[in-house]
């Protein structure tokens, strides 16, 4: 039986996925919101959290480029790992990542989620997030200044603009079993979210 | 009247103490044998004024087989602190709980229980603290290797092609720079032969 | 209908990880029955990095580099904290100078801290322009650690033996001038927050702390200055240059939410004092600021155990640490003060109260989740 969030996103997303990749006048009007209106999930997963508050205040005012909070992972387009992850988050953080609503995309920060950083010899942190997770966009630091922030949001818009490769989310759908089995590996058996499909489930 | 170095003789009178070190003017020491801990911890309470836990740790002396707990504990004034040591046997050996005494020792012991496998009798719940389905060795106990560990569990990037060994990089370096260090010194001497020769 | 009525008793909330009301990455169980708390339990754990392990594995200077990465807000009371440790455990004595400048450092880091959680209960309360304007604010800090140490948030500065460079110059003249302007700032701050009626309204009668319980639990900080009791490490055991400078203990007999907002507004005005102070007594200070210190392989610790603390933005910081002859800590435990405010405090003030007040009561207690699991 495939699982929840699959089915979900097959039902209720497809169309306006598959309306990203076609071209044409509105799609590229589209494509030109969606850059604009970018909104970030509020969840500080590790230390690089301390430096979104000044990016999304006064002094670098991350919403002069669209770009601004979202409380909820239901109405987020972006999820900012900030740094380093522990098993017990990257649970929570996967979970958070299916209830998104595609198109979305995951920024990295810091040196961590690259190859582990300072916690490379860490029992309890892991070393690649893109094993687990899709990663759009790196920003290099530990931890990235605001202005590097800013810098990833805005590399991350000119890629939503041009969407010339794949995004994380299409490739997170189409290898979906090999994500699964690096989590599992390191999470074991019971990878949150562990609901099956129901109200959405075939035949219904 | 400093109040450590009063206590000082007042708890040596009444207890078998291993020893009563005077570290700083606000923290001294007190080892004791495990038996008799609880008895002089309450004495601290409920005489001494020693009326706050601040934190309880555990250092792990696997070369001499055991375990030291310190418990941390406050002066009612706040001016001094007193650590009450205690060894126990690495394995097997349990701890009586002080949960009926501080509300904040649960969460401490949880955490000890956790990051060393000691067990607290009479703990209402020694459930996880911060690992979540953690069935390997208790980390913080020396004989768990953290790197080993890692290396079992994950793979890291390779690094850039271009990357070199940093320490083959540093002998070359050295090498080169002595090499031409003797160079420079040679042709120096040439160059002084050929002065002399004019 | 009875069947029903049991199912539908309480509610159970996960009250975070993800949630933009919680202060950092930690989770608090809640049992609702409507909007009334009935039970709370803390989670935390999302942060765990083992920090306690990884330094048994690296020689002291190396420690060093990692351990301010344990509170991300104030990094620099870590630093602080493991110096004197390890200051205490192999015998170094300090200078004058870089003790003034230490002083400095961790009151501007206070300052920055106390203007980091100002943004924070405002915006739990629903007042969304003051953190637009203390989060910019405490940004002229972050710009004069820059300049005095490298790093924004990570400073790396305070380094056993001393510290690590000498003040740039013209440092002290811009930090009279910080001082002036959040003098001023102060006062606009009084008045579209500590004296806003919302505020007022939402923060006086909540979350009062039982005055019995502060003194044995060991709560600290704000909380304990919130309940009328006059205690502050660098008044009751001086370290550094405290015992030098004329300061104030802020007290509140309320023991609330709104005490504690008062105590700590009054203890960013008792900063600015220090650090007017120091601008003054820094350049007359003697010393060398780096002490000479055991080359990197050999720097070795006795086999000897020690336990210092400190008062940190949101209260009493510890650090005990156990050397045992080789180059390597035998053991370090951090005992911050979030970690008995997280536990012992929230989970019996949550119990009552409502489900709105809660990100409002956490950030009151100035709780720091990476330092509860290190």
């Amino acid at each position: 039986m495939k699982e929840g969030f699959l089915i979900e996103q097959e039902r209720l997303e497809h169309e306006a996925a598959a309306s990203l990749k076609s071209s044409g006048l509105i799609n590229d009007i589209i494509r030109y919101f969606r850059k604009k209106s970018i909104f970030v999930l509020a969840y500080g997963t590790g230390c690089g959290a301390i430096e979104m508050p000044p990016t999304f205040t006064s002094r670098y005012d991350a919403e002069r480029f669209g770009i601004r909070g979202a409380a909820t992972p239901r109405q987020a387009d972006v999820i900012v790992v900030s740094g380093y992850l522990s098993f017990k988050t990257l649970r929570r953080i996967i979970h958070t990542y299916e209830q998104m609503a595609s198109p979305k995309y995951v920024i990295a920060l810091g040196s961590c989620t690259i190859n582990g950083g300072m916690y490379w010899d860490s029992y309890n942190t892991i070393k690649q997030l893109d094993k687990y997770i899709p990663v759009d966009m790196y920003a290099n630091g530990c931890m990235p200044r605001p202005e590097a922030l800013l810098e990833a949001f805005i590399a991350l818009q000119k890629k939503i603009e041009n969407d010339e490769e794949p995004s994380g989310w299409e490739r997170y759908l189409e290898n979906i079993e090999w994500y699964r089995q690096n989590q599992r590996a390191v999470l074991g058996e019971d990878i949150k979210p562990a609901y099956e499909a129901d109200w959405y489930t075939e035949g219904r | 009247m400093n109040i450590l170095a009063s206590l000082q003789p007042q708890l040596c009178d009444k207890f078998e103490t291993q020893a009563f070190d005077l570290k700083r003017d606000d923290l001294a020491q007190v080892i004791v044998e495990k038996k008799i801990w609880r008895a002089v911890m309450d004495y601290l309470k409920e005489e001494a004024g020693f009326v706050t836990l601040l934190t309880i740790t555990c250092t792990d002396w696997i070369e001499e087989e055991r375990f030291e707990l310190n418990y941390i504990f406050a002066h009612e004034t706040k001016r001094c602190d007193l650590m009450l040591s205690f060894s126990i046997a690495r394995d097997g050996e349990s701890v009586q709980t002080l949960t009926d005494r501080w509300p904040q020792a649960e969460v401490m012991e949880r955490d000890l229980h956790e990051m060393f496998g000691i067990v607290f009798e009479g703990h209402p719940n020694l459930a996880s603290f911060a690992l979540e389905n953690w069935h390997h060795t208790p980390p913080l106990r020396r004989e768990f290797d953290t790197l080993a560990f890692v290396n079992e569990h994950f793979e890291f990037r390779k690094g850039r092609e271009e990357n070199v060994d940093v320490k083959a990089e540093a002998k070359r370096l050295r090498a080169l720079k002595k090499a031409k260090a003797q160079a420079e010194a040679e042709a120096k001497k040439e160059k002084g032969a050929d002065d002399a020769d004019e | 209908m009875q069947t029903n009525k049991t199912i539908n008793e309480t509610i159970k909330i996960f009250h975070g990880p993800q949630h933009p009301g919680i202060t950092g990455n930690m989770s608090v169980e809640l049992d609702l029955a409507g909007e009334t708390i009935q039970r709370a339990k803390t989670h935390v754990g999302y942060l765990h990095r083992g920090f306690e392990k990884l330094v048994e594995r690296r020689t002291v200077i190396q420690a060093f580099t990692i351990v301010c990465r344990i509170c991300v807000p104030e990094p620099d009371i870590n630093e602080q904290n493991f110096a004197a440790a390890v200051e205490d455990l192999a015998g170094i004595e300090i200078s004058e100078r870089a003790a003034a400048i230490r002083t400095m450092v961790l009151e501007m880091a206070r300052i920055g801290a106390l203007m980091l959680w100002m943004g924070g209960q405002a915006s739990s309360v629903g007042l969304d322009i003051v953190p637009q304007w203390c989060i910019a604010d405490r940004d002229l800090i972050l710009d004069l650690f820059e300049e005095l140490t490298g790093g924004r948030v990570y400073h790396m500065y305070i380094f056993p033996g001393g510290v690590r460079r000498e003040l740039p110059e013209g440092f002290l003249e811009k930090l009279s001038n910080l001082c002036d302007h959040l003098e001023k700032r102060m006062e606009r701050y009084d008045k579209i927050f500590f004296e806003n009626a919302t505020f007022q309204k939402r923060a006086i009668g909540v979350g009062i702390v039982d005055k019995n319980e502060v003194i044995p639990n060991g709560y600290s900080g704000q909380v304990l200055r919130g309940c009328g009791f006059k205690h502050d490490v660098r008044k009751d055991t001086p370290y550094l240059l405290y015992d030098r400078l004329d300061f104030e203990i802020p007290v509140r007999n309320e023991g609330d939410v709104y005490a504690r907002a008062l105590v700590r507004r009054e203890e960013i005005r008792q900063s600015i004092g220090l650090l007017r102070q120091l601008v003054l007594i820094i350049p007359d200070t003697t010393g060398e600021i780096m002490q000479k210190i055991p080359k990197h392989r050999k720097f070795k610790l006795p086999k000897k155990e020690t336990w210092v603390k400190l008062e940190s933005g949101r209260g009493e910081m510890g650090y005990y640490m156990a050397g045992d002859g080789s180059e390597k800590i035998r053991r370090m435990q951090v005992r911050g003060p979030s970690l008995i405010h997280a536990y012992a405090l929230l989970e019996r003030l949550l119990v009552g109260s409502e489900l709105a007040d809660v990100a409002m009561i956490m950030n009151s207690l100035g709780i720091c989740p990476p330092e509860i699991e290190r």
